[in-house]
């Protein structure tokens, strides 16, 4: 009877175990099968090959997929954050979200976010693109003169006319080798893909940042992954990437859109650039005023940014302004544990990959060091 | 299959052969997970075409058994096979009663009926409608068919869970307490039913606490105290074992007992009352009068005693019998 | 049946009886309770041929003739028939049929709602602008409201009281014995609660067309993407949604089946399975956790707007579909685990 029992239970255990086996299939497999799936590339040749790849006339191959966007940074929990709402950019801040890209040519261009029983549109098509949100029923035509740069466009690889992509690829490894140490991974996947993995290391103890991975496709050099690990924590504490991905031309009908009958169309020619001229002007002339006082503490990886802060200043702005940036502040505020030192004292506000020092003789020290090391930078004055 | 591996090892049940048991059960044990044991050790033969009677107080683990031999309950240990098939073969030829009624109570007496019929995988569907038909009449609920078991009085849902019982031909019915429940007229129509069952050959298995009504109805009969048996084998045979005695009601209790005792009578008791009993032996009660009469010893009464089952069941365990469990 | 005369052992036993039970006749055997060795009755040498020997096809109704232990037919369709019973009691069951009619009353009622709400412009927007100005719509919106607690709360009644139910009436004891065999009787309250979530979820598709097509507009639908489809392709489109909501509250059935299987009282099975529904609703809501959330059940219910996308999303669909198959694998397994071997005392 008991032997019966336990045959009886090993169908279940036995349906759980393959379960679980599917799903952790892709992570196990990877990591069982450590063996190379693609020709080991030195960091130089990766990327002269992914500069001259992308740099080629068409750029970007066509291609459609699904991106998603997981931070874990270790903020305290916000519960403004879960009111805020998936589109709301501080949603960003935790948790992950997933957006579908089709990818046509440089000037065709749709990014959907969907989200329950709503979905928002961006669909750039030559000169016109179109800004649709299911939840308000409205579609904005924007004119612009060239396509916005997508948020996925490959890591800036810089390209002067009179350097070849080897040439630039070693001024670049040269360059980054005083604070970096930069290795190839050849045996990694993302979303399907074998890819190259570009792993950049700081030397320096002091910072947070264990490492930065940035996978590159292996047959279109297209970047794939973008991963930064905290250190001491095996998940990446901010990660975007594709989790699917396919390199055929999408279907002509994902770059027109009509407006629906009975939608809002708001025309919005020439109103972006605009508005964002203008927003940026306010922005330069403020910063301009805090650059003026702010300066830097340290280099490469450890860099620590000095700006003068009236926490008073901020809580009022804010608590005009209302909204989730308030609550926002607050709980990040609530969170934030006091710390003196021969330097003065602050509030010291750490997350996995970065600490801020908001001192009471007000200056606001922020970097992705240690604890130890920004009140060590609190001490330069 | 019907027989249960047990720590001994080889399971059985292969079919004895014809004429042989309806039910077997060999070391048979139920311990619940509570620890308690309902059923220790229990050796049974149930010989085929007889009307057997398991008897015993309520908690005497009768209900645990029957469970086990329909296979609703495991056995924790021990062997058993009905009718000599395995379990699924045995099953459909079985009709059970166990623990009272237990039917829909939104559906008709015809439809409960028509739903065990549809569980049964070796019922005919097409003779299903005159199969319910024919037992409701043997129970005689042919009027109240198409009533509401709802609506059905105590007695009525008692007879509808026997004509479930009867809904196929069967080799073997297991009654639980096939009385409870029932009114005098109703007891004694379920006796007659029983006897008409068994004189088709049919074996019937009927659990009771009741020892009169087992004595009335039954050819063998097994005795259940606290899980085990304590006693097994046919009526005449339980009872037999305990000697007649004959009673005497005299205002001369001293007489009496003097006379009795000079005849050769072993164990000669007085009650309080005046009575006076003893073994009758091998002596002829109208002897025993006569020769108290002879003896002027007046003589108010005289009946020969029989033993019963409550007899043989207290001399077996010591104790009273407790209806009550 | 096979109570033959030879099969018909005189009440005054036979000698053959005699010889292999001693207790019977002769003296009564009275094993007292304590140790030592007991008597065990003479068990007829097992002859395992017999019981095969004799398995010969019979006509079906083979009446009174034949050896005792020819083996009874098992009917073709039996199966089918008690699946057939089994539907039957649960769409004549008076709660079962209220449950579904309330189903069939919200989106009504959510309609009749709608159609009141002239303005749209108050901020609620969205949905309620498309449900206004198409009838399709509407469909798509009950679900989106009635998926999250009140379609689980009806398969899960129907489900969790599946087993639970049966045993407190003391019914199952008689259908086991019938014998309905434990597995044939699983599968059979599986599919009849399977049968039954499609049922509710067809209900809440119809009476959400009905409610639409006499109260808005018909004409074609404007998808969440911001394109335009036909009538006709938006019904296939209803279609599509009712087979994975169909499939996700047939994934809860599992889950309600294998509770229900762990107890005699059906509320207990209803509100444990509610109770996971609730928390998981809960567990999503919390960003930390959102690592988890794909493989909560409840979870994928309202991925059913991935058909509302152009083009649909079929690889949502498709997880979704993976997910549930995979709690219907787990619990149901499970619920055979602990139905199979369990003691039926009720």
């Amino acid at each position: 009877m008991r032997r019966g029992t336990f045959v009886r239970w090993g169908v279940p255990i036995a349906a759980a175990a393959v379960i679980g086996a599917a799903i952790g299939a892709g992570p196990v497999i990877a990591a069982v099968s450590g063996d190379p799936v693609l020709p080991e590339r030195s960091a130089e040749q990766l990327l002269a090959d992914a500069a001259a790849a992308t740099g080629k006339e068409g750029g970007i191959p066509p291609m459609s997929g699904t991106v998603q966007q997981t931070a874990s940074l270790g903020l305290p929990s916000l519960p403004a954050l879960s009111q805020a709402g998936a589109s709301s950019p501080l949603s960003l801040l935790s948790g992950s979200h997933e957006v579908k890209v089709w990818y046509g040519a440089a000037d065709k261009l749709r990014v959907a976010m969907p989200t329950q029983m709503n979905e928002t549109n961006l669909i750039i098509n030559g000169g016109e693109a179109w800004y649709w949100d299911s939840a308000t029923n409205t579609a904005t035509r924007v004119s612009v003169k060239a396509p916005a740069a997508p948020t996925h466009t490959p890591a800036p690889v810089p390209q002067t006319p009179d350097l070849t992509p080897q040439q630039a690829a070693e001024r670049l490894l040269a360059q980054a080798d005083e604070h970096t140490t930069v290795r190839v991974i050849n045996t990694a996947e993302v979303a399907g893909r074998p890819v190259y993995q570009l792993v950049l290391s700081p030397k320096d103890a002091g910072s947070l940042v264990q490492e930065v991975r940035i996978a590159l496709d292996g047959e279109t050099y297209v970047p794939l992954q973008v991963q930064v690990f905290a250190k001491g924590s095996a998940e990446p504490a901010f990660q975007i990437g594709f989790t699917q991905v396919t390199f055929t031309p999408p279907a002509a009908e994902n770059f027109t859109f009509t407006p629906p009958a009975g939608a809002k169309v708001e025309e919005n020619t020439l109103a972006l650039p605009e508005e964002a001229g203008r927003h940026a002007e306010e922005h330069a002339e403020r910063a301009k005023d805090v650059a003026g006082e702010a300066k830097v503490v340290g280099d490469g990886w450890t860099t620590v940014a000095v700006v003068p802060f009236d926490l008073n200043d901020v809580t009022a702005q804010a608590s005009q302004e209302g909204g989730e940036g308030a609550a926002l502040l607050d709980s990040v505020l609530a969170s934030a544990t006091p710390v003196s030192g021969p330097w003065g004292s602050g509030k010291l506000i750490s997350t996995k990959l970065v600490t801020a020092l908001l001192t009471d003789d007000g200056r606001l020290l922020v970097g992705a060091v240690t604890p130890e090391e920004i009140t060590r930078a609190a001490g330069v004055k | 299959m019907t027989a249960v591996t047990s720590e001994a090892g080889a399971p059985f049940g292969a079919a004895p052969p014809s004429g042989g048991e309806a039910i077997v059960t060999r070391g048979l044990t139920k311990r619940f997970r509570s620890g308690q044991v309902a059923v220790d050790t229990l050796d049974l033969s149930v010989p085929r075409g007889s009307v057997f009677g398991f008897l015993g107080p309520n908690g005497s683990g009768k209900t645990t058994t029957i469970r086990m031999l329909l296979g609703l309950v495991k056995p924790t240990a021990g062997e058993y096979s009905v009718l000599g098939l395995p379990q699924a073969e045995a099953l459909p030829r079985v009709g059970a009663l166990v623990e009272g009624p237990a039917f829909y109570p939104y559906l008709s007496g015809a439809a409960n009926l028509m739903r065990f019929d549809a569980a049964d995988p070796t019922a005919p569907r097409a003779t299903a409608r005159r199969r319910i038909a024919e037992a409701l009449e043997r129970v005689g609920l042919s009027a109240a068919a198409g009533k509401r078991y709802r609506h059905y009085s105590l007695g009525m849902r008692q007879r509808l869970a026997i004509a479930a019982a009867l809904l196929g031909p069967r080799e073997l019915l297991v009654l639980d307490e096939p009385t409870n429940g029932l009114d005098p007229q109703g007891t004694r129509e379920v006796r007659a039913l029983v006897k008409e069952i068994a004189s088709d050959g049919t074996t019937v298995f009927v659990s009771s606490h009741l020892l009169a009504e087992v004595e009335q109805m039954c050819t063998h009969a097994a005795i259940m105290r606290t899980g085990r048996l304590v006693a097994h084998g046919t009526i005449a045979s339980l009872s037999g074992g305990l000697a007649a005695r004959i009673r005497v009601e005299t205002p001369d209790a001293a007489g009496a007992a003097r006379v009795l005792g000079a005849l050769g009578l072993a164990d000669v008791r007085t009650d309080e009352g005046g009575t006076v009993t003893a073994e009758l032996g091998g002596h002829a009660p109208e002897r025993l009068n006569a020769a108290l009469v002879g003896e002027e010893v007046a003589v108010r009464g005289l009946a020969v005693v029989r033993p019963s089952l409550e007899d043989v069941f207290v001399r077996l365990t010591g104790e009273g019998f407790d209806v009550d469990g | 049946m096979s109570t033959a005369e030879s099969a018909t052992p005189s009440r005054t036993t036979s000698p053959a009886t005699e010889a292999t039970t001693p207790p019977a006749g002769g003296t009564a055997t009275a094993t007292a309770p304590g140790p030592g060795p007991r008597r065990t009755p003479g068990l007829v040498p097992v002859t395992e041929t017999r019981g095969t020997a004799e398995r010969t096809p019979r006509e079906p109704e083979p009446g009174r003739a034949g050896g005792p232990a020819a083996p009874l037919p098992r009917r073709a369709g039996a199966f089918w028939r008690l699946l057939g019973s089994e539907l039957g009691l649960t769409f004549r069951r008076p709660r079962n049929l209220l449950m579904l009619s309330v189903l069939a009353i919200v989106p009504i009622i959510i309609g009749i709602a709608l159609s009141l709400v002239s303005a749209p412009d108050d901020g609620i927007g969205g949905v309620i602008a498309s449900v206004a100005g198409n009838s399709l719509m509407l469909t798509f919106f009950a679900f989106s409201f009635l998926v999250l607690l009140l379609m689980p709360v009806t398969v899960s009644v129907v489900a969790g009281d599946a087993l639970a139910g049966e045993a407190g009436a003391g019914t199952l004891r008689y259908l086991l014995a019938a014998p309905a065999g434990r597995t044939r009787l699983l599968l059979v309250k599986y599919l009849n609660a399977a049968i039954y979530a499609y049922a509710a979820t067809a209900v809440v598709a119809l009476s959400s067309l009905l409610t639409g097509l006499v109260l808005f507009p018909a004409g074609p639908l404007t998808l969440l993407s911001g394109t335009t489809i036909s009538m006709g392709e938006g019904l296939v489109r209803i279609a599509v949604a009712v087979g994975y909501v169909g499939a996700a509250m047939a994934a809860l059935a599992a889950v309600a089946l294998a509770l229900s299987a762990f107890t005699e009282v059906s509320i207990g099975a209803i509100a444990a399975t509610m109770v996971l529904v609730v928390v998981c609703q809960v567990l999503r809501a919390i960003p930390e956790l959102d690592v988890i959330t794909p493989y909560l059940l409840p979870a994928r219910f309202t991925d059913f707007d991935a058909v509302l996308r152009a083009p649909i999303d079929w690889a949502a669909l498709w997880d979704g579909l993976l997910a549930f198959a995979a709690y219907i694998a787990l619990f149901g397994s499970i619920a055979w685990a602990r139905f199979s071997g369990k003691d039926i005392t009720s």
